[in-house]
């Protein structure tokens, strides 16, 4: 083993103690993950991590999972619908792994608002907030947390790993606000479907071999002689300061940790479930952080506003990749006996008209959205709500953002009416009201 | 920490509440990041709570209320429903009420409550015919399921009373009823011993000169739950700490403070404080406060960590290795004064304060445009550079007009859009005073009123505007602002017009042909403004020192008070009798002995954080740091829309791609300013300099410092010694030189390696990190 000047070893670094600083060791998620994957059945909310793919743009709910196959042709669109695995459930013919894999996921097809602006629509399905002011379609606005910021705040750091993550891009209203910017995204950019793909900051650079990166952390201990004030009347920020690299040190060196960032450790078939594409990969990384403490995770994928095009572009591609991954992610989760300790959702801001415009495009329709959920608890096989036959308007059992921010609260254990203070102190209700979608707990 | 907190709604509405009502309290500041202390002290409180509520109801059913007498709404209802909490913030008072019952936040419009009481929901919540009958006390008294649980007892006087108002007809008002003027704390100011106790009187006082005690009904508050707790009694149980703090009582929307001093119990030789070194005024107002307190300032600072603070509080650069050999062989005796001099005529000045003062006023551009807030950032730049007087500066601002495309500071005025939105930046940002509650409701710890708020808005109320507004997907097209001449600002409940009135300035009502917004400028810049100098000076204080001398800095008020007020006020006055320099300003405050302070705390000063008695250690804020990254490593980062080269504190706007910024906390671009920024560490900010590949790319560069340094002949000693002055501002330690040393003489190691190491190693160091 390779011993640095201070004769410490790579391993030994594991051995320094951590029951004084905040947060979870890495050996303390994996001695739980271990436990819950026992346990196998419900895995307690503090417990479970989510994976939150966003589809930038708002996708269609005609051409996923909410086809009206009897509505006339310039609604129905160009696709048809296809049975699922559950009998009496029809998907788009776009989206043929899952509505084999049907029995493991929840489609809501009932949820809704009444903004049509991206940068509203954003920040709603993203904070469970609207905007308290209009905001165009262009804007990046943020003027409450997160849902992943939240997270953050509330689980802090575990096993030396930022609490939320964002690949390859944070989204637009996925910032902290006014919990501070140690809760934002940490976002891995990137395309992970690369052979030089590496997750940024969380391993020894390539070029500095480990030998040489222990023995720069040790004279590096040895040369940072300013005092520390332990006493905790002082407040000293630099004993924090320690506190983050300690957790920072432990995450370079175990070697568990390191194994979860690099996929090229993933069997090539697992990776091929996934699809191999960024997309795809984006997912299996994602999967990969959940398994090493990431709490919460979002997946962003750009271009789902379709105005133009729409039949074209599904087919291109778009259709596959997402059916591919999102099939993959579940299926992988349920295999490994994971799915019970990891949420996953899918959606957009909106869904798109009812009308196929004379671009062969559809515009922004809030009145009706599709969103799947998978994982922690949530039963498989299930469709909640329904639009009208032509999919215009969520029809039966609508719910709206704030449900859908309570229930993914709940789920995550977290309190979702418990009040917030902002800068200035002024109270704030993390979701204002919304209701758990019953379903959802069954 | 409380699990009954989470999930069992009825229990954590009642226990929240008692957060809400107290919501820009000292318990925010303590616990903003904290939840699940925040939660624990809820928890507590509402257990203590509830037990008084108990005792009160008991209380009250002995002593007998005058049942025969009239009860009025505003005078006997009212309270007692503040008091029960059916109008916090997270309850009836929510913005959608709670299971269609609404009532304002503390109370700010009774016509609307007894309407939503006596009136609506088809008149089912009074029943007249049968007063007990009524919903308002079955659900109150959980007669019928309440959420909230039950808050008012049926065997009790609050009870009776409530029956006794419904059998007489639920009036509003009795007729000739005096009005609540005042409501006055009793010990107002007191000297106490440490862990103390005293209990508070309160009395409202009304328009006909009577009196009524209502100590029962008041919400209190305490701001520093170090210095002393208050519980919902008005019981102040003094803590063991010295110094100054208060208890703010509300009552009706009404408020008043009870000072709380406790003198230090040990007071230290006078000869202590006549033996220390006093620079300029600013330590001799210090000292004293030390004095009273039984405090003892830390050493002088060194020459090195003088020169490292001063250059990044004053410029945000690190010294060159140059400038700090220069420095340290000086041995003039005013070398430290003629540094700051220096210091202050460098470009990098008017960088480094754009950036802090764009936090504060920059729009976000996807909202208002790219145009415009470029052009906002480059009048910030130009107003420092050419160090503007504060005043002049303001005025430019708050009086722009024209085009979004050709005069920056418009910007502003394209982005607030209405009067009510400027009045409260303007009062946040220039008075420091966040006046922001009282557009809604009562300020709940000050005596802003929705008038105060709009009558600030009403200087704005004249402008007029023309062009695109805002629009997707960013407002491209220039918009035009003017002062129109006409128009004007109504109170949003009473509909009454505004006369433009700044709080605690005198009424300025509309001129015609005169901006009002000129008329707002002069009496900010009129040298007995009680906000306008305190709050710049007490901002950039803050920045020297690490803590406002009103912390937070913005939250000026008279139950906020500032830890030395003789201080503040000092370095006001001076402020604007010297026409608002802020390079003066920033000069009194460097030179002085208190900022020249050592970090390291002695044994009487060690749990002394607000009194300036030791210097603050403050981490580098983002733009600063990566430039000193940059520095150290002779290898610039590059940014989009910027020339090559650039320094990050050039950036114009935080969208500008930068994970390193990022991490360390530049405010995110989509939020709504005004934005303090996070100076906490993360984890984010160790894994970023450990391990990032773009500052081992700038440690490795082959056009770098550290590259030309392996190249040259110079011996190792004096290379590190380079990379000591350059990092640090010092010269290594004998220990720190053999140390760094074994860089060199490890197995494999190269010279550049060797170098690389020993820079990563010191960015990487909280010597390096900090300002110390």
């Amino acid at each position: 083993m390779h011993k640095n000047c201070n004769g410490l070893g790579r391993r030994d670094f594991l051995q320094v103690g951590f029951g004084a600083l905040g947060g979870v060791a890495f050996s303390d998620i994996l001695a739980l993950r271990a436990q819950a994957a026992q346990a196998r059945g419900k895995a307690s909310p503090d417990q479970i991590n989510c994976i939150l793919v966003w589809l930038d743009g708002g996708p269609s709910h005609y051409e996923t999972f909410d086809p009206k196959p009897t509505a006339p042709q310039d609604i129905r669109g160009e696709f048809k619908s296809i049975p699922t695995s559950v009998p009496g459930v029809h998907f788009c013919e776009t989206m043929p792994l899952l509505a084999k894999s049907f029995n493991k996921f929840t489609v809501v097809r009932s949820i809704c608002h009444k903004d049509p602006n991206h940068g509203g629509g954003n920040h709603y399905m993203m904070t469970g907030i609207p905007t308290p002011v209009p905001v165009g379609c262009g804007a990046f606005v943020s003027f409450h947390p997160s849902f992943g910021s939240m997270v953050s705040h509330e689980r802090g750091v575990r096993g030396g790993l930022p609490g939320y993550m964002s690949m390859p891009s944070a989204s637009r209203s996925g910032g902290p606000n006014f919990l501070g910017a140690q809760h934002a995204p940490f976002v891995i950019g990137g395309d992970p479907s690369s052979k030089s793909f590496r997750v940024r900051d969380v391993a020894i650079p390539q070029d500095i071999s480990d030998g040489r990166a222990m023995n720069r952390n040790s004279l590096r201990a040895s040369l940072d002689n300013m005092k520390r004030i332990t006493d905790k009347a002082a407040e000293d920020p630099t004993v924090g300061f320690d506190q983050f690299y300690q957790q920072g040190m432990e995450l370079v060196t175990s070697t568990t940790a390191q194994a979860a960032f690099d996929l090229s450790k993933e069997p090539e078939a697992t990776r091929k479930l996934y699809g191999e594409n960024d997309f795809g990969q984006r997912l299996l990384l994602a999967r990969r952080l959940a398994e090493v403490g990431v709490s919460f995770s979002v997946a962003y994928w750009g271009g789902w506003d379709h105005h133009r095009g729409i039949f074209k572009t599904f087919k291109d591609g778009y259709a596959q990749k997402l059916d591919q991954g999102l099939n993959g992610l579940i299926t992988d989760l349920d295999q490994r006996g994971m799915l019970d300790s990891t949420l996953v959702i899918c959606l957009g801001e909106f869904g798109r008209t009812p009308k196929v415009n004379k671009d062969a495009g559809r515009d922004h329709w809030p009145g009706a959205m599709s969103v799947l959920m998978a994982g922690a608890g949530i039963p498989g096989g299930q469709i909640v709500g329904a639009t009208d036959p032509k999919g215009y308007y969520a029809a039966e059992n609508i719910y709206c953002p704030e449900d859908f921010a309570v229930s993914l609260y709940t789920k995550l254990g977290i309190d979702p009416h418990q009040i917030l203070h902002t800068n200035t102190g002024r109270p704030m209700q993390l979701v204002n009201g919304g209701k758990p979608i019953k379903e959802l707990f069954a | 920490m409380s699990s009954e907190y989470r999930y069992q709604r009825g229990k954590w509405m009642c226990s929240s509440r008692i957060c809400v009502g107290i919501c820009s309290g000292a318990i925010r500041g303590r616990f903003q990041h904290e939840p699940r202390k925040h939660r624990s002290f809820c928890a507590v409180g509402l257990r203590v709570y509830r037990l008084h509520v108990i005792l009160l109801l008991i209380s009250l059913a002995g002593s007998s209320l005058a049942i025969e007498a009239p009860v009025s709404f505003i005078h006997d209802v009212m309270p007692h429903l503040m008091k029960a909490g059916c109008a916090s913030g997270n309850c009836h008072a929510k913005p959608e009420g709670q299971n269609n019952f609404k009532l304002s936040v503390f109370g700010y419009d009774p016509k609307h409550d007894y309407n939503e009481i006596v009136r609506d929901d088809r008149g089912r919540r009074l029943f007249f015919a049968a007063p007990e009958e009524s919903l308002l006390l079955k659900k109150a008294t959980g007669d019928v399921p309440h959420e909230g649980g039950p808050r008012i007892d049926k065997k009790g006087a609050v009870y009776s009373m409530l029956i006794a108002w419904i059998k007489q007809g639920a009036p509003f008002a009795i007729e000739g009823e005096p009005k609540l003027e005042a409501v006055i704390v009793e010990p107002r100011e007191q000297r106490y011993k440490k862990s103390a106790a005293q209990a508070l009187k309160v009395i409202a006082k009304f328009s006909n000169g009577t009196t009524k005690d209502v100590t029962a009904l008041t919400d209190y508050l305490s701001q520093d739950k170090e210095m002393a707790t208050v519980d919902e009694h008005g019981l102040v149980k003094v803590g063991t700490i010295s110094g100054e703090g208060v208890v703010v009582v509300r009552y009706m929307g009404l408020v008043d403070v009870a000072r709380i001093t406790v003198p230090a119990d040990k007071v230290l030789p006078p000869e202590l404080y006549a033996k220390l070194p006093v620079n300029n005024e600013i330590d001799r107002l210090v000292h004293e406060r030390h004095q009273k307190l039984g405090i003892l300032p830390s050493a002088t600072c060194t020459d090195e960590e003088f020169l490292r603070r001063a250059s990044i509080d004053l410029i945000g650069k690190l010294p060159t290795a140059e400038m700090a050999k220069k420095f340290l062989a000086d041995t003039r005796a005013d070398k430290r004064a003629k540094l700051v001099d220096e210091l202050l005529e460098q470009p990098n000045y008017a960088d480094h304060w754009a950036v802090k003062w764009g936090d504060l006023i920059r729009p976000n551009p996807s909202r208002v445009g790219v145009k415009p807030v470029y052009l906002l950032d480059t009048w910030l730049r130009d107003s420092f550079r050419q160090n503007k007087p504060y005043s002049l500066m303001v005025r430019e601002l708050l009086t722009a007009q024209g085009s979004t495309h050709d005069y920056g500071p418009v910007a502003v005025f394209r982005d607030k859009r209405e009067p009510a939105d400027t009045g409260g930046f303007v009062s946040q940002i220039f008075l420091g005073v966040r006046l922001e509650c009282a557009k809604c409701h009562h300020h709940p710890s000050e005596k802003w009123t929705q008038e105060d708020y709009f009558q600030l808005a009403a200087f704005f109320g004249q402008m007029k505007r023309k062009g695109q507004g805002i629009s997707a997907p960013i407002s491209g097209e220039p918009e035009f602002w003017w002062y129109g001449g006409k128009g004007e600002v109504t109170h949003p409940i009473t509909d009454a017009v505004m006369t433009p009135k700044p709080p605690d300035g005198p009424e300025m009502p509309y001129v015609e042909g005169q901006d009002p917004r000129v008329a707002l400028t002069d009496w900010m810049a009129s040298s007995d403004n009680p906000f306008f100098a305190k709050a710049i000076v007490n901002r950039i204080w803050s920045d020297f020192l690490g803590r406002g001398i009103v912390d937070p800095v913005d939250d000026i008020r008279v139950s906020n008070p500032p830890t030395n007020a003789a201080l503040l006020d000092w370095l006001a006055q001076d402020f604007s009798t010297n026409d608002y320099d802020l390079k003066h300003l920033m000069r009194t405050i460097v030179n002085s002995r208190t900022y020249q302070l050592s970090s390291q705390p002695n044994e009487h000063n060690l749990s002394d954080n607000k009194n300036f008695s030791r210097s603050l250690k403050r981490r580098l804020s983002a733009e600063v740091l990566l430039d000193a990254v940059c520095d150290i490593t002779g290898v610039r980062d590059t940014f989009s829309g910027l020339p090559p080269n650039a320094r990050a504190v050039q950036t114009w706007n935080h969208k500008l791609d930068s994970d390193f910024l990022d991490a360390f906390g530049r405010p995110n671009a989509s939020q709504e300013c005004p934005c303090e920024r996070e100076r906490k560490s993360s984890v984010v900010q160790a894994l970023h300099l450990m391990n990032s590949n773009s500052l081992q790319t700038k440690l490795s560069s082959s056009g770098g410092k550290i590259s030309a340094l392996a190249k040259s002949d110079t011996p190792e000693p004096k290379l590190i010694t380079e990379i000591y002055l350059t990092a640090y501002n010092r010269l290594p330690k004998a220990d720190e030189l053999k140390t760094s040393l074994r860089f060199f003489s490890t197995p494999g190691a190269t010279r550049q390696t060797a170098i690389e190491d020993l820079a990563w190693a010191l960015i990487n160091s909280a010597e390096f990190v900090f300002n110390h």
